[in-house]
């Protein structure tokens, strides 16, 4: 048999079992040319018009590179591995290391780039599909066409081509560092099993525990005003990161082990095959992992982290805009007002008009901060805020003696939380009005212009409002005092109304329209949404894959348990059950780590991000979730086959 | 009574083009409480025998009885749980599972059947004590010696008090002394328990210890040599000359 022979043979048996490195090869060479071309499409500059559409594009690319560059070195370094008795053999019956080193080039090359070749085509093909999402998501309106771009396609070709050579590299060294004995000896050192639990081992296991838990526990006190100064909070971010991330590592390395032998103790030695299959395998192999399981974990938990806050703001677009115009347009020049209305008259759009008249003041609310922040910092004995009349509003109707707030930042809230009542000040630029504060409303009436940036707006009784007006500091009022809010009668008519207002082409930054606003946000929001989660997604295939792949793996090497256990009567039902529990830990315990690491860090700082948290937070969980299962289902049926195969 | 019954066995691989026969009818009876062993040379069918006597490969023709159930006429399914309930495995690689325990691996049969975990505890007592490995009962299969081994897989094999066991080659990884060691205590439990054996072997020594030798060459039986009263040293003497016979080859004894 010749070596060409060899090849060939070595190819098509290693086609059936990589398919899915295949697969994920042709998937990350796909996307990569997808982004590279969209970075080129001329298209992609209506998205850039408005934001840097390529420079978050390129940068994905960047990061896309580095993912699928050390999957394909890992995965490289599992299939090197087990293959490393037949390199043996070869070299065993006079073959030279350069022949090994030629016949495994070829043998990448030839898989390497025909999967390269396939994801291009396929990626040409998605790129199209790519900018329709994009473009779906931003709510750009652009026809996306398709055009080819060979810069993309020499870009992709340089930047694979360099992954290429970095494998052979690696395959190179591992033949050259190897002697024949070495190379026989690969498999049984890989991992070790049959070890007795050790006192530091247990150590290990409570340490990993305790160190997650106490930086989960340091994460939901970061934002609650116990770190005062930007020194200690960034600590304490630094503090949570180490701790969680060493806490995962010594988890793999010894809780799990440390928590599966607690188990197993109690059923003195009466193991049923489940156990047998679950248990013990995973009590051995979890620690030999640690490195990429701990590596998995934290990129998946970034990866979910990520997704959950930009969809957070995407999902709260909505509510944000709220919070900058209250109104479908918020005016606060009289002239442009009367333009607009007059415009909406001539075109019978039905519309509701509100005045608010407004009076800046500062605030004694010192009294009513649950927790006082350093006074150096903010001045809550005289914040300045807008207050409105009670009047002015609808279905709101105070005292003399008391005051509401209503549309307080949730994020500035969290920061300064106020009670439930207490007594605060206005205070006029001679008299100090008291009042008392009764109670915090959710609504936000007035544009960001009045509330600098996230501020509630204090409701007082008319009487009192007309005697702070008398009394109004000059230097603290804004050059407008009075808002116009303009609603809409009927929603559909939103987007005629909005090109109406786009016409008259108000040049200053006085007034506004929501559904614009709603739009920035999405747009902005959709763009980020959009390279985090193809980012992730490539993540998830490639982690996905080597889990799958150390699957394999482990179940090649547990044939002969599968034999063993087989003679002595368990059906193949009862060992594929086995087998799903096992799956079932295996993947699971790396997911539901990451899924509660990112859990407790969106948790920690959502409020910045928008203002709904469990809706668009399980959506992406559940989404990953059921993407990530797909490979714990591959490896399900991969080893059913093993098991098939044992008898 | 037999304990098992085997006739006009034959098993063949391959396909139709290209089918090597390996088994070409074969008949077989063992006694209850027999200790059988099967003798040949490498190639002859024994291991094959074996396989398809213990139902973990398919006859190709013939009928097997096992305890009055007709193995033959079985689904894989009922199969399974017919080796699980009536039968016990001995190996020359002692297909020990290397992440459990000693006491683990022994228990496991015991665990098929859903025995009780008192009962489970009791019987591994009693047989961890006879076979000598009651000390090792909380080491991991590669903490232990060969003979350890063999032994606790032997107990994994008497544990669930099966109607039969197979044992194949048990002694070929052992040394001479380990060998006689196991041997003496499989046939204590043979007759304590009157416990059915079969036992595939070329080594003479091992197959010496047995009630009965039955010899296979190119997929027949041979011939057989019962011991009867005679001493295991004249037994030893009979089953060597005529494997001497049977190869082709003078032993120098």
């Amino acid at each position: 048999m010749s070596i060409n022979q060899l090849i060939v043979r070595n190819l098509k048996k290693n086609l059936k079992n990589y398919y899915l490195y295949v697969f994920a090869l042709v998937f990350s060479a796909a996307l990569y040319f997808a982004f590279v071309t969209l970075q080129y499409d001329p298209s992609m500059d209506e998205v850039e018009g408005s934001i840097k559409g390529a420079a978050g594009i390129r940068a994905a690319s960047v990061l896309l590179i580095g993912i699928v560059t050390i999957f394909l070195l890992y995965a490289n370094v599992i299939f090197i591995k087990r293959r490393s008795k037949e390199i043996g053999l070869l070299q065993l019956i006079g073959m030279t290391r350069r022949q090994i080193f030629k016949i495994l080039s070829l043998e990448n090359l030839i898989l390497y780039f025909g999967s390269l070749v396939i994801g291009l085509l396929l990626g040409f093909a998605a790129s199209k599909l790519v900018i329709m999402i994009l473009f779906k998501i931003t709510g750009v309106d652009a026809i996306a066409s398709l055009s080819f771009s060979p810069q993309a396609l020499l870009q992709t070709l340089i930047v694979f081509g360099l992954i290429y050579v970095f494998i052979l590299l690696m395959n190179g060294l591992f033949i050259k560092r190897q002697n024949i004995l070495a190379l026989f000896r690969v498999m049984s050192t890989m991992e070790e099993r049959g070890k007795r639990i050790s006192v530091i081992e247990i150590i290990i296991g409570l340490l990993g525990i305790g160190l997650i838990v106490t930086g989960y526990f340091v994460s939901s006190k970061l934002f609650d005003g116990d770190f005062t100064s930007m020194t200690a909070l960034f600590g304490a971010m630094i503090f949570i990161l180490a701790s969680v991330i060493i806490g995962t590592y010594l988890f793999y390395k010894g809780s799990v082990r440390f928590l599966f032998h607690l188990i197993r103790k109690q059923k003195n030695g009466y193991l049923t095959v489940n156990d047998v299959l679950s248990l013990s395998s995973i009590m051995f192999r979890m620690r030999s992992n640690a490195l990429m399981l701990t590596v998995i974990t934290t990129v998946s938990a970034l990866a979910i982290g990520l997704l959950s806050l930009s969809y957070i703001s995407y999902y709260s677009a909505e509510r944000l805009a709220q919070q900058i115009v209250p109104d479908d347009f918020s005016l606060l020049n009289e002239k442009n007002a009367i333009a607009l209305k007059q415009e909406f008259d001539q075109q019978n759009i039905a519309y509701s008009e509100k005045r608010i008249e407004v009076v800046m003041a500062n605030v004694n609310v010192s009294k009513i901060m649950e927790n006082d922040l350093e006074g150096d910092t903010f001045f809550s004995d005289n914040m300045l805020m807008p207050v409105i009349s009670d009047q002015d509003t609808e279905g709101i109707n105070v005292s003399p003696e008391d005051t509401i707030f209503s549309g307080y930042n949730d994020a500035v809230s969290k920061m300064m939380p106020f009670g439930d009542s207490g007594p605060v000040e206005l205070l006029g630029k001679k008299d100090k009005i008291k009042q008392n504060y009764i109670g915090l409303e959710r609504d936000y009436l007035l544009p960001l212009q009045f509330t600098s940036g996230g501020l509630p707006v204090a409701i007082v009784d008319e009487t009192v409002f007309n005697r702070l007006k008398q009394d109004a500091d000059p230097a603290l009022q804004n050059e407008f005092s009075e808002y116009i809010g303009i609603q809409l009668a009927d929603k559909t008519e939103l987007d005629k109304a909005n090109a109406l207002f786009q016409e008259q082409g108000f040049d200053d930054t006085l007034q506004f329209s929501q559904l614009e606003a709603v739009n920035g946000q999405k747009q902005q929001m959709g763009l980020i949404m959009f390279i985090v989660g193809f980012l992730g997604l490539t993540f998830l295939v490639t982690s996905g894959c080597i889990l799958y792949f150390k699957q394999m793996d482990e179940s090649e090497q547990e044939r002969g348990s599968y034999t063993i256990l087989r003679k002595l009567g368990y059906t193949r039902g009862d060992l594929l059950r086995g087998i799903q529990i096992k799956q079932l830990f295996s993947f699971g315990i790396p997911l539901a780590v990451g899924l509660s690491h990112s859990y407790f860090a969106v948790k920690s700082g959502w409020f910045f991000f928008g203002s709904e948290l469990w809706a668009p937070m399980l959506i992406v969980m559940l989404l990953y979730t059921a993407l990530y299962s797909i490979f714990g289902v591959l490896s399900v049926l991969y080893c059913k086959k093993v098991i098939k195969d044992a008898l | 009574m037999s304990m098992l019954e085997a006739t006009k066995l034959r098993k063949s691989y391959g396909n139709k083009f290209n089918r090597q026969e390996v088994l070409k009818g074969i008949d077989i009876r063992v006694e209850k409480g027999e200790f059988i062993s099967i003798m040949g040379a490498s190639g002859s069918g024994k291991t094959t025998l074996l396989n398809v006597l213990s139902s973990i490969d398919q006859a190709s023709q013939g009928t097997i009885w096992i305890d009055g159930h007709e193995m033959t006429a079985m689904k894989e399914k009922k199969l399974a749980e017919f080796r699980k309930q009536h039968l016990g495995f001995i190996f020359q690689d002692y297909n020990l599972l290397d992440t459990l325990t000693v006491k683990e691996n022994i228990l496991l049969p015991l665990t098929i059947a859903k025995t009780g975990k008192k009962e489970a505890t009791e019987r591994f007592n009693v047989i961890a004590d006879e076979l000598g490995i009651y000390e090792i009962r909380d080491k991991y299969p590669n903490e232990i010696s060969g003979g350890q081994k063999q032994r606790t897989s032997a107990a994994r094999a008497f544990i669930h008090e099966p109607s039969m066991i197979f044992a194949d080659e048990p002694t070929g990884a052992l040394d001479s002394k380990s060998a006689s060691d196991l041997l003496n205590k499989l046939t204590a439990l043979n007759q304590k328990r009157s416990a059915t054996i079969m036992m595939v072997t070329h080594d003479p020594t091992a197959a010496s210890f047995g009630s009965r030798v039955v010899f296979i060459k190119d997929g027949q039986m041979y011939t057989q040599l019962n011991k009867g009263d005679q001493s295991r040293q004249i037994f030893f003497q009979d089953i060597m000359k005529t494997q001497a016979l049977l190869s082709g080859v003078q032993h120098e004894h």
